[in-house]
């Protein structure tokens, strides 16, 4: 008895037709509505006006496309992890797509380890992100490193009657400036020799006393910012999750982003590869175009190649974390490989079309520049690199032929 | 009241085709295929008759290749209750689909057909009309405005230079202008929802239709390209070239 080949037994990935249906309504709806609006900002714009951004919110809401990491109980419209994989590589295939995909169209809500905390906290900082009227930054990284923040972390939090006094410094943190709150991790207790430091999570707002921010220029237009904190006050009340538990909150809030994250970047840059192939069907050169050229044909094969297996590793680790696997290996594996696809992609586009590429006319400079930070962000490569291989070496130990 | 919608399966508006080398036809191969934005138009208006309580059900139906059903989906998504699959592999001429059609009115007994007036791939803009005089309903063709009242169907028509506003009996045939409506993005829920809506699958044998062609593409050319310009030295070399190479001016 032969096995059929049908669409029912197909062999390998296939995204399902919804998710089809899905990523072109979006393909239109950057077209026809976030293209225009686009076209009259300026090059290193970070966002659109706020007519327009309400006008594009409006639409996203009717689509069912706003607030998709909000549990379902707090107003939101949670999809699967594959599903904001597609909204959000066709949301970045923009000027801004970086760091405002769709000009924020999608998407919204608080950082989703909020849902995490107590009825109190959810009502007070939750659910006003939900609504538009609040929004939050996440401070991990510290002066001391980022790479390994349980070590690392060295803002100390000292419990003095009903409040928690916190003191140190916060470093990088984007969109601090201007939030209502911020979920911020502190070390509460100093490690030993047997046991790691603990690490808690705050819930900290700008008007507290002892908390001051100043911005850092950066290669990109959206400015993260350092935090001060001398002995800022924050209330018992805003633990977040257990005292001692925040490394784990940190965790989560990192392996959940990381997925759209490494998406992103890969529909920039395969924006980006498909101009330049547009491009060098026009340009002419000595006997012929620019796309005659293997010197460039070979530039656009590896492109291809690299972003088509950048976007099946991102579609292995969303079907895991669908399938309600942890994910967390398979995450680091989209965003290591995702991250540096995209960059490397991205500069190729820039070399076929010249000069015209890091003219500011043209969103690939810009692209660049931002692709840059994500190497960095949300995990170095080499730390992504680091938990792959222990994981691989922890569960491989030898083949058949060796053992 | 029933709505009709054909709806027909062609290359993406944004894809740009090329003919194939052996002028058969145009390549297909691996290009992105959408629902014809004319039909989109009438489904977008047909769900809106929905909405307006003026409908009670629209079915989308369209003749052609199995792959169609991707289209269907996509119909379904956008608000029709169900859909129907004539399924051939047969390459279809505006007849062969206005007969096709006519059989399923027959099964169907819709009160309003919408068509689009034309599709972009081959223009030829015929089905509606053809539909319309097979079965001997009333045509609203090039509609840009469309309203249901008392059992009759008031249509603004696009015309050379102007409007024409014509009150037709139903059943009538429509065919979508481009200003009828703006059609809406398909939502998530109801792209999940979509999943379950009914699609019905037959054949012209089923429904006894003839669908063989009655015409013959000899031979499928692209435009002739532009030659490249050139630069003048002076406007009296213009004026000179105008009058004796383009022949545009005495
Ligand atoms: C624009 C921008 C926005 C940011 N936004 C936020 C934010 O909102 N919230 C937040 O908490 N953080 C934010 N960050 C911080 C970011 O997460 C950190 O920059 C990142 O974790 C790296 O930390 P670091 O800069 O301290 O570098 P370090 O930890 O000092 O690392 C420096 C380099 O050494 C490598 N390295 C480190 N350890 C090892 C090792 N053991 N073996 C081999 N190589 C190693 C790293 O990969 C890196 O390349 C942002 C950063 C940037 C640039």
């Amino acid at each position: 008895m032969g096995i059929a080949i049908e669409e029912e037994n197909h062999y390998g990935f296939r995204l399902s037709d919804e998710l089809i249906l899905l990523r072109d309504q979006i393909r239109r709806f950057m077209r026809e509505e976030v293209k225009p609006i686009e076209d009259t900002l300026p090059h290193d714009a970070i966002g659109c006006g706020r007519e327009d951004r309400i006008r594009l919110r409006a639409m996203a809401e009717a689509m069912g496309l706003t607030r998709l990491t909000v549990p379902e109980e707090y107003g939101g419209n949670p999809v699967s992890a594959m599903a904001r994989a597609v909204i959000a590589e066709e949301s970045s295939k923009c000027r801004l797509g970086g760091y405002a995909p769709a000009l924020g169209a999608f998407g919204g809500g608080p950082p989703n380890i909020i849902w995490g905390g107590t009825p109190d906290q959810i009502e007070r900082y939750g659910i006003p992100c939900v609504e538009g009227k609040m929004r939050a930054f996440v401070a991990i990284t510290e002066p001391t490193g980022g790479s390994d923040p349980r070590n690392n972390i060295s803002t100390r939090a000292e419990r003095d009657g009903d409040e928690w006094v916190l003191n140190g410094r916060k470093m990088w943190i984007t969109g601090a400036e201007g939030a209502d709150f911020g979920i911020l991790f502190a070390r509460t207790r100093d490690g030993t020799a047997e046991a790691p430091p603990e690490i808690t999570a705050f819930i900290v707002e700008p008007t507290f006393f002892g908390i001051n921010f100043n911005e850092i220029k950066v290669i990109r237009a959206l400015s993260p910012y350092e935090i001060i904190l001398e002995n800022c006050r924050v209330p018992v009340g805003n633990v977040l999750g257990t005292v001692g538990q925040g490394f784990g909150v940190a965790q989560s809030w990192l392996v959940d982003a990381r997925i759209p994250y490494a998406a992103g970047c890969i529909g920039m840059a395969q924006e980006a590869l498909d101009m330049a192939c547009g491009w060098v069907k026009q340009r002419p050169t000595r006997d012929g175009m620019l796309a005659d050229k293997q010197a460039i044909q070979w530039m656009i094969a590896d492109s291809e190649v690299e972003l088509r297996a950048a976007r099946m590793l991102v579609y292995d680790a969303a079907s895991k974390v669908d399938a309600g696997q942890s994910g967390k290996v398979d995450a680091s594996i989209c965003k290591l490989y995702g991250t540096e696809t995209a960059g490397r992609v991205v500069d190729r586009a820039i070399q076929m079309f010249g000069g015209m590429g890091v003219a500011q006319e043209m969103p690939l400079e810009r692209w660049y520049r931002e692709l840059r930070v994500k190497r960095i962000g949300e995990g170095p490569s080499e730390v992504h690199r680091m938990v792959i291989a222990r994981d691989k070496l922890r569960n491989t130990n030898g083949g058949v032929y060796f053992s | 009241m029933k709505v009709l919608v054909p709806v027909k399966r062609v290359v993406d508006a944004n894809v740009k085709v090329r003919v194939k080398s052996d002028g058969t036809g145009m390549d297909l191969a691996n290009v992105k295929m959408a629902v014809n934005p004319f039909c989109e138009i009438g489904i977008e208006e047909a769900v809106r008759l929905k909405e307006a309580d003026i409908a009670t059900e629209v079915i989308a139906v369209s003749v052609g290749a199995s792959q169609c059903k991707e289209q269907l989906r996509t119909c379904l998504a956008l608000g029709a209750d169900r859909a129907i699959l004539v399924e051939t592999d047969e390459e279809l001429e505006p007849l062969a689909i206005a007969k096709v059609l006519e059989a399923i009115y027959e099964q169907e007994r819709p009160e309003i057909v919408i068509f689009g007036k034309q599709s972009i791939d081959s223009d030829n803009g015929q089905t509606g009309q053809m539909f319309a005089a097979l079965t001997g309903i009333a045509q609203g063709t090039f509609a840009s405005e469309l309203r249901i009242t008392d059992g009759k169907a008031e249509v603004v028509r696009e015309i050379d230079g102007g409007l024409q506003t014509v009150l037709l009996s139903l059943p009538v045939a429509i065919s979508t202008d481009l200003r009828l409506n703006t059609p809406r993005y398909a939502s998530l829920p109801n792209i999940m929802k979509a999943k379950k809506k009914p699609m019905d699958v037959t054949s012209p044998g089923d429904l006894g239709v003839d669908v063989g062609a009655r015409t013959t593409v000899l031979n499928v050319a692209p435009p002739p390209e532009r030659a490249a310009g050139i630069k003048v030295e002076s406007v009296d070399e213009l004026v000179d070239k105008l009058r004796h190479e383009a022949k545009v001016i005495e």
